[in-house]
Order: C-alpha cells, then sequence, then structure tokens
C-alpha cells in the first residue's frame, strides 16, 4: 500500500481538527494562539501535498504556502503583543476573564 | 526506498505530529503545551520533506520552530505564573467543541478517502531545480503576492512594536536630561 495524497489530506484534516478544538476550549491566550498554529501548519500541510501529487511542475501552492508562513509570523507577533497588553491591562492572560464590554 | 518504508515513515510522521498536538490541547501547563508544540512542528517538517518540499522543510525549521515557537514560548514564559494551576485549563465548551471538531474532521476525511485522487506522486523536479523556479516564480510570476506578503509582515512588525510599547506616563524629555551620559 502506497502513500497516497488522500492520507495526507486525512492527515491534515486531523491536524485542523486538533487545532480548532485548541483555539476553541483553551483559556490560555497564547495555547489559543498555538492552536492557530496547529491549523496553519494543517493548511500548509495540505498545499504541499496538492502540490506534490497534482501540479508538481506549478509554483503557485509553493508561493501560497510562503504566505502562509508569512501570516503565521505575523501573527505571532502580533499575538505576543495583545498577550501582553491584555496582561499589562487586564492582570490575566485568561480569555474567559479578559472582557472589557457588558454581557 | 520500498513502499512499505514509505508507509512506516509515513505513519511515524504522522504519530509524531498528532500525539503532541493532542498534547498540546490536553496538558495542564501551557509551557509544556509549548514544549509539545515542537514534536509537532518537527513532524510537519518531515511529512514536508516526505512530499519533496526541500525548502520548506528548513523554511519550517528555521521559521516555525527557530522563530515562531521560541515566540510563543517567550510569550508564555513572560506570562507566567498568571493563571492558577489549578484552575481549569479549558473554558465550558469541551463537551461541545470536541464533538464538532470530531465531526468536522471525520466529514472531511470521509470525503478525501473516497475521493479517486490519482494513484502516484508525479515525478517533482530535483531539489535544487525546484528551490531555483520558486525563486525565479517569487520574483517574476508572483512578486506581486510576495511583496504584498512582506508588507504585511513590515506592518504586523510596526504594529506588534507599537503594541507592546509600554505606555508613557513621563514625557520623555525629562528623562532624557536627567541621564545625560547614558549613551555609550
Amino acid at each position: 500500500m502506497t502513500v497516497g495524497l488522500s492520507h495526507y489530506l486525512i492527515l491534515g484534516a486531523a491536524l485542523f481538527g486538533l487545532g480548532a478544538l485548541a483555539a476553541i476550549t483553551r483559556r490560555n491566550a497564547v495555547a489559543v494562539l498555538m492552536g492557530v498554529e496547529l491549523m496553519l501548519n494543517a493548511a500548509n500541510l495540505n498545499f504541499l501535498a496538492f502540490w506534490r501529487y497534482l501540479t508538481p511542475q506549478g509554483m503557485e501552492a509553493q508561493v501560497f504556502v510562503i504566505i502562509g508562513f508569512t501570516v503565521a509570523a505575523a501573527e505571532a507577533a502580533l499575538g505576543l503583543a495583545v498577550v501582553l497588553n491584555l496582561y499589562r491591562d487586564f492582570g490575566t492572560v485568561n480569555v474567559d476573564e479578559a472582557s472589557g464590554l457588558k454581557g | 526506498m520500498s513502499t512499505l518504508a514509505v508507509m512506516g515513515a509515513f505513519l511515524a510522521l504522522t504519530v509524531l505530529t498528532l500525539f503532541p498536538a493532542i498534547m498540546v490541547i490536553s496538558t495542564r501547563n501551557v509551557l509544556h503545551a509549548g514544549f509539545w508544540l515542537l514534536p509537532c512542528l518537527i513532524g510537519v517538517a518531515g511529512l514536508y520533506a516526505m512530499l519533496d518540499a526541500h525548502f520548506f522543510v528548513v523554511a519550517q525549521v528555521l521559521v516555525y520552530i527557530g522563530a515562531i515557537l521560541v515566540l510563543i514560548l517567550f510569550s508564555l514564559m513572560l506570562t507566567r505564573d498568571v493563571m492558577n494551576p489549578k484552575a481549569p485549563q479549558h473554558n465550558g465548551l469541551v463537551g461541545v467543541a470536541v464533538p464538532i471538531c470530531a465531526t468536522m474532521s471525520a466529514i472531511c476525511a470521509l470525503l478525501l478517502a473516497r475521493h479517486p485522487w490519482p494513484a502516484g506522486p508525479v515525478a517533482a523536479a530535483g531539489a535544487q531545480d525546484q528551490t531555483v523556479a520558486l525563486g525565479r516564480a517569487l520574483i517574476g510570476t508572483y512578486a506581486l503576492p510576495f511583496e504584498a506578503a512582506s508588507v504585511l509582515l513590515l506592518a504586523a512588525l510596526v504594529g506588534a512594536i507599537v503594541l507592546a510599547k509600554a505606555p508613557q506616563s513621563e514625557p520623555p524629555a525629562a528623562e532624557r536630561i536627567e541621564c545625560p551620559g547614558g549613551e555609550k
């Protein structure tokens, strides 16, 4: 049995589900960011799997993955800044408690 | 490599990716969750290697493990001891989110498994040709999206600096007068 495209896509779906679970259920804001990173990794894995199996001569998927890496780096940098501000203003990094609006 | 060895390597990398991902979600200590992210990202880098995406193996190790993971661990340590470790680490959505995420992944996996994809990988170019072609594409056909990504990164970094800068309670000019010999 050879490793096919569907194997990578199923793994990507599982990784995305786990990342979504972390982003939804974790209370620590940094752990939520980790979940987002897992989801971005799943997306990049799917891009490269499609590239390898369907269009190995094209460059579109690789360019998309580079942009995905850039977005992940930007998200991590901004996430750190937001978490630090959250810590400074609310004294907590718990996303449940950091609510400035009523309701 | 025989197909059995490739399958074994894929399964090993799957375990190396998914088990740490589960630990990232479930472990109580958030710092441990950050460290569990490391084998997960290494597993994804290994999968990139299996997909012959050599440039992205290096990029994954440099950008994700070298930069993003360090940034995440950094922010975890800066906000350490903020959350009570005895308090629950998950919100009340666990009972709803686990079935929803599991169903979503299962439906995706089922649909993707049933779709008739081409059987084997098409022959890809060698590592050097691939990287050369990617570099040419980035300054040729895809220069605009690449530059847009650069601008996004620049804006994000400037924004991060502005956001993370401590609010100034005193005018900065007064501090400069007090310590004129501070520069070296």
